[in-house]
C-alpha cells in the first residue's frame, strides 16, 4: 500500500484556489523533492497533510486512512518556522517530545545535540535562530517515523549549515521510511532525491524519478526546473 | 570517501564509475568486504536507494558479489579487475590523444610530450 | 494524553499567576498588620497603601488569569505553536478538554486565593458581624449557614467568569476560521456568543416570570427583591450557568473538531 496518497485534492481560501486537483502517491522508502517556486502551494500541501489546514475537497490517505491521530504518530514534520515554546529549555523540549511521541528516541536526540555543542539547559529564546532551527531538525529526525516531511529545511542557511542539515537528514531517517523535502533551492539537494514532484501555480506539473529525468533531459534537475519556469 | 558529483548526469552512473575506480586502483582490495549500503550512502552523501542501484550495477559487472548473510564483497577475480583496469586506462589514453588532436598535436608528438613529462618527474 | 497536556497547560498558567497569588497574600498580611497598629497616622497610611495594592493584586489575578487563558488558547491552537499542537498524536477533543480543565482549575485556585486574601486582610469579629447582619435575612429564609450563602454567591460568580472565558474560546475558534482580521473577528464572535448566552438566561428568566409574580416584578418594576425570589434566582443561576457551560463546551468541541486553518 502507498504510504501517502492525495486524490483530487483542492484547497481554497475564499474564492482563491491555492491547490487544484492534486493527485500523487508516495511509496515507502523514498526521498522525494517537492519542488516549486515560492508561493506556489508547496507549504499549503504540506500543511494539509499535517492537519494544519482544512481540506476544501478531495482526500488525503496515509496508509489508507484519513488524517488523524494514527497518521500523526507516523509523520514527523519540520515546519518552516520554529514552532516550539521558546520559554522551554532544550532539556524540557526533549522531555516534552518523549512524553507525546512514542517513537521519539531521546538518546539519539541527545547525541545529535551534543555534536552541536549546545548547553541543553539553555532556553530556546536565548539561542540564535539558526541554532533553534537545528534543534528542531534534530528533534524531528530523532523520531522513528514512517514519513518525514521537511518544509524548506535549507531556506536561508549558510553552506556549512546546509551540509549539516543534509547530513543529519541522510544519516538519521528511519530505515524504510520516506522523506518529503520541499524546497526551491534544488541544486543543493537534488543528488539525494529519488523522485521529484514539480509544483507550480497550485498544480502538479511533473513527477519523475530524478535519475530518469536527468537521463531523459540530459541535464540536472535544477536545469530542467529553470528551463521549465524560465526563472 | 568523498565524491564530487555532476548534477547533469544520473547519480548512480557516477557512483558506479567512482566505485569502479576504487576497485581497479586497489583502494578496495579483492575479497574486501564492502561497507553496508547505508554506510556507503552516508559516506558519499547520497541517497541509500541510489547507492543500492549503483551496487546492483557493479554486481552485474561482476566487480562485487553478495554473500547471502555476510554482505557484499569485492570480487577475487583479479583477471576481471585487470580487464576493467585496462579498459579504463585505454579509455583515458584515447581521451588524451583526442584532446591533443584538438589542439593540433599529432600522435607522435603527443607521445613525446608524455615521455618528457615522465622524464621531468 | 489529557493528563500530560494538562500538566503543560497548568505549568504555563501558574508560572505567572502564582506570583500574583504570593503578592496579594503578602499585601493582605501587611494590610492587616499595619491597620491594626493603633494611634499611628503613618502606619495607617502605609496600611491603606498596602490595602490598595492588595485590591489591585486581586484584580490582577482575575484579569491575568483570563488573559493568559485566552492567550494560551490562541498561541497553542492558532499561533506558531499550533504547528506542534496539531501534529501531536492527540485528537482535537482532548486538546480542547485540556484547555477547559486548566481553565476550571486555575479559576478555582484564583478564587480560593482571593477569598483567602480577603479573609487574611479583614477577618475580625466586627467584620464577621457585619457580613452576618447583611446576609441574615437570606440565611434565615433558607434556614442555612451564612457560609453556604457566601459560597453560593462565589460559585455563581465563578460560573459566570467561566462562561466568559468559554465564550472567548468560541470567539477565537470562529474568528480563526476566516483568513484575515482574525483578532477582530474573534472579539466580535466572542461578544456575539456572550450576548446569546445572556439572552438565553433572560429568556428563561422571562418564562419563569410568566408563572412567578415575584420574578415578574423584578423584571418590570423597581421593587426590592423578595427573599423568595432571591432563592429562586440563586438556584436558577447555578443551574442555568452550568447548563450553558456544558452546552457551550459541546459546541466548541464540535466547531474545533472541524479542523483549523493556521497561518
Amino acid at each position: 500500500m502507498e504510504l501517502l496518497k492525495c486524490i483530487n485534492l483542492n484547497k481554497s481560501f475564499g474564492n482563491k484556489k491555492i491547490l487544484k486537483d492534486i493527485n500523487f502517491t508516495i511509496p515507502k522508502g523514498k526521498i522525494i523533492g517537492l519542488l516549486g517556486k515560492n508561493g506556489t502551494g508547496k507549504s499549503t500541501l504540506i500543511k494539509l497533510i499535517n492537519d494544519l489546514l482544512t481540506i476544501t475537497s478531495g482526500e488525503i490517505l496515509i496508509n489508507g486512512e484519513s488524517i488523524g491521530v494514527e497518521s500523526k504518530k507516523i509523520i514527523s514534520y519540520l515546519p518552516e518556522r520554529t514552532y516550539l515554546d521558546k520559554s522551554m529549555s532544550v532539556d524540557e523540549v526533549i522531555t516534552y517530545f518523549s512524553e507525546f511521541y512514542d517513537n521519539f528516541d531521546a538518546k539519539k536526540a541527545r547525541k545529535l545535540l551534543k555534536d552541536l555543542d549546545l548547553d541543553t539547559t539553555q532556553k530556546l529564546s536565548k539561542m540564535s535562530k539558526g541554532m533553534q532551527e537545528k534543534v528542531c531538525l534534530v528533534l524531528v529526525m530523532s523520531r522513528k517515523a514512517d514519513l518525514y516531511i521537511l518544509d524548506e529545511p535549507l531556506g536561508g542557511v549558510d553552506p556549512a549549515t546546509r551540509d549539516y542539515i543534509l547530513d543529519t537528514i541522510l544519516s538519521n531517517f528511519n530505515e524504510g521510511a520516506s522523506v518529503i523535502i520541499s524546497t526551491h533551492l534544488i541544486s543543493d539537494i537534488e543528488r539525494i532525491l529519488d523522485e521529484v514532484i514539480f509544483i507550480d501555480d497550485g498544480k502538479i506539473i511533473l513527477t519523475s524519478s530524478s535519475d530518469e529525468l536527468r537521463e531523459k533531459e540530459n541535464a540536472s534537475i535544477d536545469e530542467v526546473f529553470r528551463r521549465m519556469f524560465k526563472c | 570517501m568523498k565524491f564530487d558529483f555532476d548534477n547533469n548526469i544520473p547519480i548512480y552512473i557516477q557512483l558506479v564509475e567512482q566505485l569502479k575506480i576504487y576497485i581497479i586502483s586497489g583502494k578496495f582490495k579483492p575479497g574486501d568486504r564492502m561497507a553496508s549500503v547505508r554506510d556507503l550512502a552516508f559516506q558519499t552523501k547520497v541517497n541509500p536507494n541510489t547507492m543500492q542501484k549503483a551496487l546492483v550495477e557493479l554486481e552485474n559487472l561482476g566487480l562485487i558479489y553478495t554473500e547471502r548473510t555476510n554482505g557484499k564483497f569485492v570480487t577475487t577475480d583479479e583477471k576481471l579487475i585487470k580487464k576493467y583496469r585496462n579498459e579504463y586506462a585505454s579509455n583515458l589514453s584515447k581521451q588524451y590523444f583526442y584532446n591533443m588532436k584538438n589542439i593540433g598535436i599529432n600522435e607522435k608528438e603527443a607521445i613525446e610530450y608524455l615521455k618528457n613529462i615522465g622524464g621531468n618527474k | 494524553m489529557l493528563k500530560k497536556l494538562l500538566k503543560y497547560d497548568l505549568k504555563y498558567m501558574f508560572k505567572v499567576v502564582v506570583i500574583f497569588y504570593g503578592l496579594s497574600l503578602i499585601f493582605a498580611l501587611l494590610t492587616r498588620i499595619f491597620l491594626n497598629i493603633e494611634n499611628s497616622f503613618i502606619m495607617y497610611v502605609i496600611g491603606q497603601i498596602c490595602n490598595g495594592c492588595m485590591i489591585s493584586m486581586l484584580f490582577n489575578i482575575l484579569i491575568n488569569n483570563l488573559m493568559r487563558l485566552w492567550a494560551r488558547f490562541k498561541q497553542n491552537f492558532y499561533g506558531d505553536e499550533s504547528y506542534l499542537t496539531h501534529t501531536l498524536p492527540i485528537d482535537k477533543k482532548t486538546l480542547y478538554l485540556s484547555k477547559m480543565l486548566s481553565t476550571i482549575i486555575t479559576l478555582f485556585t484564583s478564587f480560593v486565593v482571593i477569598v483567602l486574601t480577603i479573609f487574611i486582610a479583614y477577618y475580625s469579629n466586627d467584620f464577621v458581624d457585619m457580613v452576618k447582619n447583611m446576609l441574615f435575612p437570606l440565611s434565615d429564609a433558607y434556614n442555612v449557614n451564612i457560609v453556604l450563602i457566601i459560597l453560593a454567591f462565589a460559585f455563581i460568580l465563578f460560573l459566570e467568569i467561566l462562561n466568559i472565558v468559554q465564550v472567548g474560546y468560541t470567539g477565537l475558534i470562529l474568528g480563526h476560521r476566516k483568513n484575515n482580521l482574525k483578532v477582530w473577528l474573534s472579539i466580535v464572535y466572542g461578544f456575539i456568543a456572550m450576548t446569546i448566552s445572556q439572552l438565553f438566561v433572560l429568556l428563561i428568566l422571562f418564562v419563569i416570570a410568566l408563572f412567578n409574580k415575584d420574578i415578574l416584578n423584578l423584571i418590570f418594576t423597581n421593587e426590592m427583591i423578595s427573599i423568595e425570589s432571591t432563592k429562586i434566582i440563586i438556584y436558577l443561576s447555578i443551574v442555568l450557568y452550568t447548563f450553558i457551560i456544558i452546552v457551550e463546551n459541546f459546541i466548541n468541541i464540535k466547531l474545533f473538531k472541524k479542523g483549523v486553518d493556521v497561518d
